[in-house]
């Protein structure tokens, strides 16, 4: 019965997928082929491109800055955000730090951080921190914020230590907020770290091959880089990043109501 | 053996409010003493000044003898909501205390079943928080507080959620682990019946400001009757005290 429910949820998904492959095809009919390739030639032309070494390592380099940014950003949004969680002025320092720099979006840093670090990995990186820590520190500060009074002041009676609430109650109880901050989070390092690349960060990338392909006006180039792009964020959150909630908070979702 | 409770005039305001206003109460070793007042007379801030998680403003709050500074696991409270961690099950929420103090897993295991045991919820350690009903989680608190083996008991309204039948059942069986342990007993409650029941010595408080306006010694033998002609007696006077026609 449990598994009906689910096949729904994954066919309504099937479904949103078919209406834009839909759309695209009935649009490519009516355009000349330069301009909207169909849902066939584009699908050569990825075919080809997987098997490009230049372009797969160009991926490689995108996942592997992914892969330092973003999880420094949710370590360091998540350290501080509980630090916060410990000290009301460290809280309001932090609140007013990510209210100033949250104005400015990531993207802008990328001149200023190209003439400091030079074309390469470093401020692409620093832009994916950027943009992934503010959602990381606000959302483990909230929660932090959530935490109940009753459950430190029990710790506190059983002999708990301030680092041992921090480990044992702030941690734990602020978990579904971290969680769902790296959500957030992941969504804002996928899409600076794209954009980072298209606006000139790197001359390598998934980003940097779709700017390529637009200029020489590979049209086929670019949606293959989009579709690229949206697989594998899409694959991340509700693979890796929903199982992990799941996993990393299965006493929520463990059966039975209440004996009486 | 285990240490009294006393208070000496003690002094408590929150901002305008003046909460406590010269309170002085004496709980001997190895007694159970109840607190009843009305909401809002400050017998919940009073219980949290013995378990440390408050201060005075003015006057002295001892225990065995000395100045209590802080939460100690040798006075241990159980709060008005089980307060139960909802991420860990019976076992890991029975065993927190001893496993903030460090003691080895195995050791742990072992004084969790037997406390687990005593309060009558073997079978259920692996359950969550939210799979247990009212009583069983109220249960699993008192369970956490024993396994800490500690001198005083201090109990804040513990039964106040639970329906009229299981709280009765939940009253006997607190007498029956508190009899011959020796420990220090101090309850807070709005149930006249509840502290009556319980108490070997029971404080009347006063609302606004709070204070102590009737001490009684309560010598009745246990187990005791809620019909017997002295508890209804008794009953009635504490109504008096509190100005509750009855």
């Amino acid at each position: 019965m449990m598994n009906s429910a689910r096949w729904r949820e994954r066919l309504s998904y099937v479904a949103a997928i078919v209406t834009l492959l839909l759309v695209w095809q009935i649009a490519a009919f009516f355009l000349p082929r330069f301009l909207l390739p169909g849902i066939p030639q584009t699908g050569a032309r990825m075919l080809k491109m997987l098997d490009n070494r230049d372009f797969l390592a160009g991926v490689q380099q995108s996942f592997i800055r992914l892969s330092i940014g973003y999880p420094l950003a949710c370590m360091l949004g998540a350290g501080l955000g509980l630090l916060a969680g410990l000290s009301p002025h460290f809280a309001r320092y932090l609140r007013g730090l990510i209210s100033i720099l949250q104005s400015v979006p990531p993207i802008t840093w990328v001149p200023f951080l190209i003439i400091l670090f030079g074309f390469g990995d470093a401020p692409i990186i620093i832009v994916i921190t950027l943009a992934s820590f503010f959602p990381m520190a606000l959302s483990t500060m909230n929660g932090t914020e959530g935490v109940s009074r009753t459950h430190l002041e029990l710790a506190r009676v059983l002999g708990a230590s301030r680092w041992q609430l921090l480990q044992k109650v702030y941690g734990p109880e602020t978990l579904p907020a971290v969680i769902s901050g790296a959500q957030v989070a992941f969504g804002n390092a996928w899409r600076s770290l794209i954009a980072a690349e298209m606006v000139g960060g790197a001359s390598r990338g998934l980003g940097w091959s779709i700017s390529y392909a637009g200029e020489t006006a590979d049209m086929a180039g670019v949606l293959v880089g989009i579709i690229i792009v949206g697989g594998s964020a899409a694959f991340i959150d509700h693979f890796l990043l929903e199982r992990l909630k799941h996993k990393l908070l299965a006493w929520r979702t463990r059966p039975g109501g209440a004996i009486s | 053996m285990s240490s009294g409770i006393k208070l000496t005039d003690v002094r408590k305001r929150f901002g305008q409010l003046q909460v406590l206003d010269g309170v002085s109460l004496d709980v001997k070793p190895g007694e159970f003493a109840a607190i009843i007042g009305p909401s809002g007379c400050g017998k919940s801030t009073l219980l949290r000044m013995c378990a440390g998680l408050e201060r005075p403003d003015a006057g002295q709050v001892l225990y065995g003898g000395r100045p209590i500074l802080g939460p100690d696991p040798a006075r241990m409270m159980i709060f008005q909501e089980h307060a139960l961690y909802p991420w860990r099950t019976v076992e890991q929420n029975v065993g927190f205390g001893l496993e903030l103090s460090g003691l080895p897993a195995g050791e742990r295991r072992e004084r969790v079943a037997e406390s687990v045991r005593r309060v009558g919820l073997n079978g259920f350690e692996s359950y969550y928080p939210h799979q247990l009903s009212g009583g069983m989680r109220q249960r699993a608190s008192i369970a956490r507080a024993l396994v800490m083996d500690p001198d005083v008991l201090l109990l804040d309204e513990p039964y106040g959620a639970l329906d009229a039948m299981t709280r009765l059942t939940m009253q006997h069986e607190l007498l029956r682990l508190w009899a011959g342990s020796g420990k220090t007993v101090l309850l807070i409650t709005h149930d006249i019946e509840e502290a009556l029941y319980l108490s070997d010595r029971l404080f009347v408080m006063g609302a606004r400001p709070g204070q102590i306006i009737q001490e009684m010694a309560l010598d009745l033998p246990r187990p005791r009757s809620r019909g017997d002609a002295r508890f209804v007696s008794l009953r009635e006077e504490v109504l008096n005290t509190l100005q509750i026609a009855a």
